[in-house]
């Protein structure tokens, strides 16, 4: 019988998860008052779900694989083969949204973001996708700083937005 | 008699001018949003969130209502004409819908679904209207004891028994629930689990999470495994109008829907999934026409169509009267109430009356306007789907961002959304449910608030739980709708010879 790496590895992380919980809720205080029980029970109820059901997909995968759960032939989903572009650049789409935002202002991030996500579904045409997610930022930013008075930062922009976010 | 005063008064607060018109900004917006395929009801309300922050609650919570049931009707045209559904609730609608379209019958199908929904969600509303002030008036009665056995069961219900695999759901819920420990516990002041972060001392916000798993995770999953797919729009020819017989065909089917989907709804064993399922294996056995499944029976759109609307009507049941949700979009309706510092349940119909019965009149209205803009608008709608994915990806990934980033303004807020994204990205592809994780993060500090106080109250004894016969009587039924199905496959697998045998017989008398 084959064992699946991957649900091996999940299964143990969820057992890690809930040991690590355990571990935390060490930490916390038992003190309760007329309850007897304190800010650390449901943890302690929370740390033994995730270690009884991190054990047990691991029981499951250890004796046949989980049950019931889509195939791992992407063919037999309905899927292609996995296609790591795709995974990748909407990271990194995200994790450049992360590090811009707070300096150059939700209109920059948003515009990279757009762009990023449009190229890992496969547009190549990155002119228009930065256009148009700074279209789409530049309406959203508008709307919600001058109408629904939420703060978002200008950044970089802020001399032609007219410092509208602070 | 009492019922109806207060209903009257609740249309006088929907159809105040400004209520009306964010109850139409709602369900327009709703239409919308929920027509982009890949977005289900859940993720428009979550994504659409941070659109209330500045407005009064009456107003706000008007357009959360419409806002959810038009992403309901949205959602069908996307089922039906581009085969790819929003949500599990709606497989059954692209089975027959789909097929409808392809044979050139789109029209008819787009009627059938949303005239259904209409009459789905009118019943249900009416059946909402009549059953609030009854199950008001029995939870007034409940104390802490019989809201944590209520939170159990369904907690029980939704992760134990509802999914493909008990483990996985129950994995889900825990996952939540701790989640939702994160924070300042609300009892004792201690922080828990916020390792000295500031921005997870408030606790993780259900927007985060709920984006996080949908719209960030389906990002990733889409493009990994399906963005170089192409899906086949089926195109809107002819009339929309459905004929003499498919009025004929369709009325019954709507009705059984709205009876099959308003219980299922309405008892705390949430989801749509199920009733719509039930719903479809009905219409298949009671039509004159069983050829015709599988390759567009008008029946096939009209029931599951109607169950998953008056499923979605019933699911406000238990949402207003004990505020319990009972699906991951109520569970982040119940964030939105929450955000107001107004918490669900029977003490809301008295101490806000204007507020709820405002909010089930505008239930009634909506219906109306979503009838009015989905079948004579529904070119604009068909519009919206040929907007190509990866400019639509893009414009959902700005929006999901934004929500996260609004709460604190800190990246920490997109941090999180990021790992959320992963985990739905891992759960979607490994088939691990994220309904119970999004209902643990919002329900269970609610029902951890409840064992404290029931345990206090008992000075430390839990037997509190099992002598109080309501509370009792709950812990029963759940540990009844776990135990019996287990010892039923149990008994199935010890027998297998006989089991088969009895199959086999089955099958020999339905070939003659």
């Amino acid at each position: 019988m084959k064992v699946s790496p991957a649900q091996t590895a999940l299964s143990l992380g969820v057992l890690a998860l809930g040991v690590a919980t355990a571990v935390t809720t060490a930490s916390l205080s038992g003190e309760g008052g007329y309850a007897q029980i304190g800010p650390n029970f449901m943890p302690a109820v929370v740390a033994f779900g995730l270690i009884a059901c991190g054990l047990w997909l691991l029981y499951e995968a250890m004796s046949g694989g989980w049950r019931d759960h889509p195939s791992d032939d992407p063919a037999a989903r309905g899927d292609h083969a996995f296609h790591a572009p795709g995974f990748l650049w909407i990271t990194a789409a995200l994790g450049a949204h992360m590090a811009l935002i707070g300096t150059a202002g939700f209109v920059v991030a948003g515009s990279v973001l757009f762009a990023g996500v449009a190229r890992g579904f496969g547009s190549v045409r990155w002119l228009r996708d930065v256009a148009a997610g700074a279209l789409i930022s530049l309406a959203v930013f508008f709307f919600f700083v001058r109408l629904l008075n939420v703060n978002l930062p200008a950044g970089w922009l802020s001399p032609v937005l007219g410092g509208a976010g602070i | 008699m009492e019922t109806f005063d207060a209903l009257l008064a609740g249309f006088g607060v929907a159809l105040q001018p400004i209520n009306l018109m964010w109850g139409l900004i709602g369900v327009t917006l709703g239409t919308a949003v929920g027509v982009l395929p890949g977005v289900g009801p859940a993720l428009t309300v979550a994504m659409l969130l941070p659109l209330t922050v500045k407005l009064e609650p009456t107003g706000a919570l008007i357009m959360f209502a419409g806002i959810y049931y038009g992403a309901m009707f949205g959602g069908s045209t996307t089922t039906i004409l581009l085969n790819t559904p929003g949500e599990s609730a709606s497989i059954a609608t692209a089975l027959e819908g789909n097929k409808m379209a392809k044979n050139g019958r789109a029209g008819p199908a787009l009627s059938t679904s949303a005239i259904g929904s209409f009459v789905a969600g009118s019943i249900a509303t009416v059946l909402l209207t009549l059953l609030a002030p009854f199950v008001v008036s029995v939870a007034l009665k409940f104390g802490p004891a019989e809201y944590f056995a209520l939170m159990v069961f369904a907690f029980t219900t939704v992760a134990a028994v509802l999914g493909a695999s008990t483990v996985r759901g129950l994995t889900s819920l825990f996952l939540g629930l701790l989640l939702g420990l994160v924070g300042i516990d609300s009892q004792s002041g201690t922080p828990r689990f916020a390792f000295g972060v500031p921005e997870l001392l408030d606790g993780v916000d259900v927007v985060v999470l709920a984006v996080g798993l949908f719209a960030v995770g389906e990002a990733l999953y889409v493009a990994s495994y399906q963005s170089r797919l192409t899906g086949t729009l089926e195109k809107l020819s002819g009339s929309i109008m459905m004929s003499a017989s498919d009025w004929k065909r369709s009325w019954p089917a709507w009705l059984r829907g709205t009876a099959i989907g308003f219980p299922f709804g309405s008892i705390p064993a949430g989801g749509a999934e199920i009733p719509t399922f039930v719903s479809y294996a009905t219409e298949k056995k009671l039509s004159k026409h069983p050829e015709e499944f599988g390759h567009g029976a008008i029946e096939g759109v009209a029931g599951p169509e109607a169950a998953n609307n008056a499923s979605a009507t019933g699911a406000m049941v238990p949402l207003l009267t004990l505020g319990i949700p009972t699906s991951a979009t109520a569970a982040i309706l119940l964030g939105a109430f929450q955000n107001y510092g107004i918490q669900p349940g029977p003490l809301l119909f008295q101490s806000q009356a204007e507020l709820v019965w405002g909010l089930i009149a505008s239930l009634y209205i909506g219906n109306v306007i979503l009838l009015i803009l989905n079948l004579p608008l529904i070119g604009i709608w068909v519009k919206v789907l040929q907007i190509p994915r990866d400019l639509l990806y893009g414009g959902i990934l700005v929006f999901a961002t934004l929500g996260a980033y609004s709460l604190h303004q800190s990246w920490v807020d997109l941090l999180m959304l990021y790992v959320f994204g992963l985990l739905g990205f891992a759960m979607r592809r490994w088939g691990v449910p994220v309904g119970p994780a999004v209902i643990g993060l919002i329900l269970g500090p609610l029902a951890e608030t409840q064992f404290r106080r029931a345990l206090s109250i008992s000075q430390g004894d839990a037997g509190v739980f099992f002598t109080q016969p309501i509370s009792a009587t709950f812990l029963a039924i759940t540990a009844a709708v776990v135990i019996v199905p287990w010892i039923v496959r149990r008994w199935r697998k010890r027998r297998p010879a006989e089991y088969q045998a009895q199959r086999g017989r089955h099958a020999d008398v339905s070939k003659r």
